[in-house]
Order: C-alpha cells, then sequence, then structure tokens
C-alpha cells in the first residue's frame, strides 16, 4: 500500500469513526446528549433540539383507571402472542413501549401470569433490540419472587424500562428510547379512551384531555428524528390527533407553592381546569385508536 | 518516508484512541452519577422509566419539559460529579413564574413535590459554578404508589 491510499484510507477511517462514535459533543438530539447548536454568549440554553421532553409514566394511566373502578378487561391489551410478528426496529420499539403499559396494567390488577407473559414479551423485544441487559434474566426470576407484591414488581419493570432507556442514550440510540416512550404513552392513552367508552368516567375524561400538554411534548421528542421516512407515519398520526387536542380549552391559574422544608416536599396549588366536549372525546378517541392499530397490528 | 508513514500512522490512530476513549468516558461518567442518583429515589418511588441527561458546561441550562398529573407525590433527583449539591434545579410553571428551586435549600440533590391539580412545567437544570465547570446532570423522576 503506498502512502498516499494508506493515508486517504485512515481519514476517511478516522472521520467515519469519529462520527460513528460521536466524538466531541452531540449525541442525538433529544435532549440526552449536550444540545447541537450552542449560543456562544453568557448563560447559554440547550437549543431548540436539545430541550429535554419528559412524557408522564404509562403505569399512573394504569393507576387511575383502577382506582376510578374500572374492572380488569384484557381486551384493551395487546396480547404478547403478537410479539413474534413484529419484525422492524421501529415495530419492536413501538410495541417494547406498548408491552410495558400492559405490564404496568396487568401488575395493577393482580393479574399474575398475564404479568409473566407480558414480562417475557418485553424481554424478548428488548433482546431483539439489543438491550438485553435491562431485561437480565436474574430480573424476571426477582420479578417472579416478589408475585403478590405489586409495589415491587412495579419497581423493578420500571427499573428495567429506565436502564433500557439509559443504555439506549450511552449508545447513541436515542431514537430507540423515544420510540419506546411513544409506545407506552399511546397504549394508557388508549386504556383511557376504552375504559371511558364502556363506562364514563369524570376523572379518566379529566386524564384524557389533560395529554394535550403530554402530546405536544411527545411530538417534539419525535420530531428530533423527522428525518427518517420511517417516523413518517406516527408522527403524521401524532400530528392529526394534536390537532384535536388543540380544541381542548386548558386553562391555568398559577398559586403559590407551599413548602415544608423538613419534610423537603413542596406543595403546587396552582390550579388546572380542562374541559373537553363528547365531540372532542369521540374524535380523539377514534384516532387513538387507528394509532394504536398502527403500531400493534 | 518509513518514519514519516509511523509518525502519520500514530497521529491518525491517536485520534481515534482519544475519540473511542471520551466516548466511552462520557457514557461511563454519566452511567456512574445516574446510579448514584438513583440512590435518591427509593423503593417508595416508581421511576417514570426514564433517564434524563445532558453534559454542560460552565454556564449553560438545560430545560426539561414535563406534567406532573394532579393527585400524585413525585420525587425528583437531580446529580452531577460524584457528591450532592451539584446540580442546581428550578422548576417553571407555563407562565415562567418560579415554583421551587433547590438552591433555596443547599442545592439539595431531591425533593417531593405534592401536585395537587395536573400542572405543566419546565425544570432548569444547570451546574454549581462553586463546585462544577462542566459535567453530566441527571435528572430522574419518580413517583409515589
Amino acid at each position: 500500500m503506498n502512502f498516499k491510499s494508506w493515508f486517504a484510507g485512515t481519514l476517511t477511517l478516522a472521520f467515519v469513526s469519529m462520527n460513528l462514535i460521536s466524538c466531541g459533543p452531540g449525541e442525538e438530539g433529544n435532549g440526552t446528549g449536550d444540545g447541537g447548536n450552542r449560543d456562544t454568549g453568557a448563560n447559554m440554553t440547550i437549543s431548540v433540539d436539545g430541550k429535554i421532553f419528559s412524557i408522564p409514566s404509562p403505569f399512573q394511566t394504569a393507576m387511575l383507571i383502577k382506582r376510578a373502578g374500572a374492572t380488569y378487561d384484557k381486551k384493551v391489551l395487546n396480547s404478547p402472542d403478537r410479539v413474534k410478528g413484529y419484525a422492524t426496529r421501529m415495530q419492536k420499539a413501538l410495541n417494547l413501549g406498548v408491552y410495558g403499559a400492559d405490564l404496568g396494567y396487568v401488575t395493577m390488577y393482580d393479574q399474575n401470569q398475564d404479568a409473566i407473559a407480558y414480562f417475557q414479551a418485553s424481554q424478548k423485544l428488548a433482546d431483539d433490540l439489543g438491550v438485553s441487559g435491562a431485561f437480565q434474566k436474574t430480573l424476571i426470576e426477582r420479578f417472579k419472587n416478589n408475585i403478590g407484591n405489586k409495589d415491587s414488581m412495579l419497581v423493578l419493570v420500571a427499573g428495567a424500562y429506565r436502564s433500557a432507556d439509559n443504555f439506549l442514550k450511552n449508545n447513541d440510540r436515542s431514537d430507540i428510547g423515544a420510540l419506546i416512550v411513544a409506545g407506552g404513552w399511546i397504549e394508557a392513552l388508549y386504556f383511557a379512551v376504552n375504559v371511558n367508552k364502556s363506562k364514563a368516567n369524570e376523572e379518566i375524561k379529566q386524564r384524557i384531555a389533560e395529554q394535550k400538554i403530554s402530546l405536544g411534548n411527545l411530538i417534539g421528542l419525535l420530531e428530533t428524528y423527522a428525518g427518517r421516512e420511517e417516523y413518517a407515519e406516527i408522527l403524521n398520526g401524532l400530528r392529526d390527533l394534536k390537532r384535536d387536542f388543540e380544541g381542548v380549552d386548558y386553562r391555568y391559574v398559577y398559586e403559590k407553592p407551599i413548602t415544608d422544608e423538613g419534610s423537603k416536599t413542596t406543595t403546587f396549588t396552582s390550579k388546572t381546569t380542562v374541559n373537553i366536549t363528547a365531540e372532542q372525546l369521540n374524535s380523539i378517541s377514534s384516532k387513538v385508536e387507528g394509532l394504536r392499530s398502527l403500531i400493534v397490528e | 518516508m518509513n518514519k514519516k508513514l509511523s509518525r502519520m500512522q500514530k497521529y491518525f490512530f491517536g485520534i481515534l484512541f482519544f475519540c473511542l476513549a471520551a466516548t466511552s468516558s462520557k457514557a461511563q461518567i454519566c452511567d456512574t452519577i445516574a446510579s448514584i442518583c438513583n440512590k435518591h429515589l427509593t423503593k417508595q418511588y416508581i421511576s417514570d422509566g426514564q433517564t434524563y441527561r445532558t453534559l454542560l458546561l460552565n454556564d449553560q441550562y438545560a430545560e426539561f419539559r414535563t406534567t406532573f398529573y394532579g393527585g400524585t407525590v413525585y420525587r425528583i433527583a437531580a446529580c452531577s460529579g460524584l457528591t450532592d449539591g451539584n446540580l442546581i434545579f428550578t422548576i417553571k410553571d407555563q407562565e415562567g413564574n418560579v415554583l421551587f428551586t433547590n438552591k433555596d435549600f443547599k442545592n439539595a440533590p431531591y425533593w417531593d413535590f405534592k401536585i395537587t391539580s395536573t400542572i405543566d412545567c419546565t425544570i432548569e437544570a444547570m451546574l454549581n459554578p462553586e463546585t462544577q465547570a462542566s459535567g453530566c446532570a441527571v435528572l430522574l423522576i419518580g413517583f409515589k404508589q
């Protein structure tokens, strides 16, 4: 090999490697990295792309549904038998989120056999996505050992999902993490619209309406990857859903919080009121069902 | 020529090694901080399933957008470096009112929040300039069952 070809080869290798391994600043821009276009002035903030969007846990909606007195309904879940049919990276990631929400739901209702099946389905998808470290074999043993103690089971499952998220961020695969979060959010909203459809409940209706802002955050999170063709369908579906949510009346009144330093607790007393019409609810429900079908079928 | 080739090789392999080491150490540092921070999310709290992290320099701040549901108690743990008190976090409502800052409480590494009504917030996190010039900022959110 002469010097010129060696030099060109090494230069290319160095350049490609630097890009692949994100040398220097900049993981993918859902805020897990150090952002892209920073100002150079004082008191800089992370750029728009670098804003970090936090999406509430789907477990919280499952908890609300249980608290509202809804009975266990297996029909609202995505069957774990479908796991083998998910072939693409996108399907696997979205359905890992869906199964996470389902796992929270079945655990909440003490459906232990179902919980194991959902855990195994999640584990399979995590393996396929290369995040098996988050769902280690010892974890399923711990999960089984805690059957009957749903608090511990939920802590274990949430911990596994957080480990997966952390692993993906460590490896510049935040896009997968974002899809998992999106799948979980859509599934939790699907629970809520279904429960409300079978038996209208004011608290659940309120929770559906409150998704107006979370949806904006979710779109913000996924828009980081908007340039990728495979994201178009899900993003367009979410944007369409957002149009319905835009009509939801959302009011906020600030009130001074109360802090108790001794217990390291602050109570936020500000009030938010949301009003959603029956028409808006119907349209939102139908779009959520459509989006969910797109993911699970 | 051979000498020159050898120097060039060293140079490029040096760059590659540096990049690999930097990437690996960046992830390792954030990982270590995330595990330290996780200790503040005690068993009563269920994680929201995500780890929020970013690298910060000097007086940069990161902005986290989140929703807190009414009727829930949340714990936020905020860490940077290997000791507590290196990350300042401030929670603002949608109108920009400051609802809380741990700066008022010796940069406490965690704090609990009782939410009476669902609220959309922005959490701003920045390094404590007295202790850290740069580092990985980690924020964890958990909620009580």
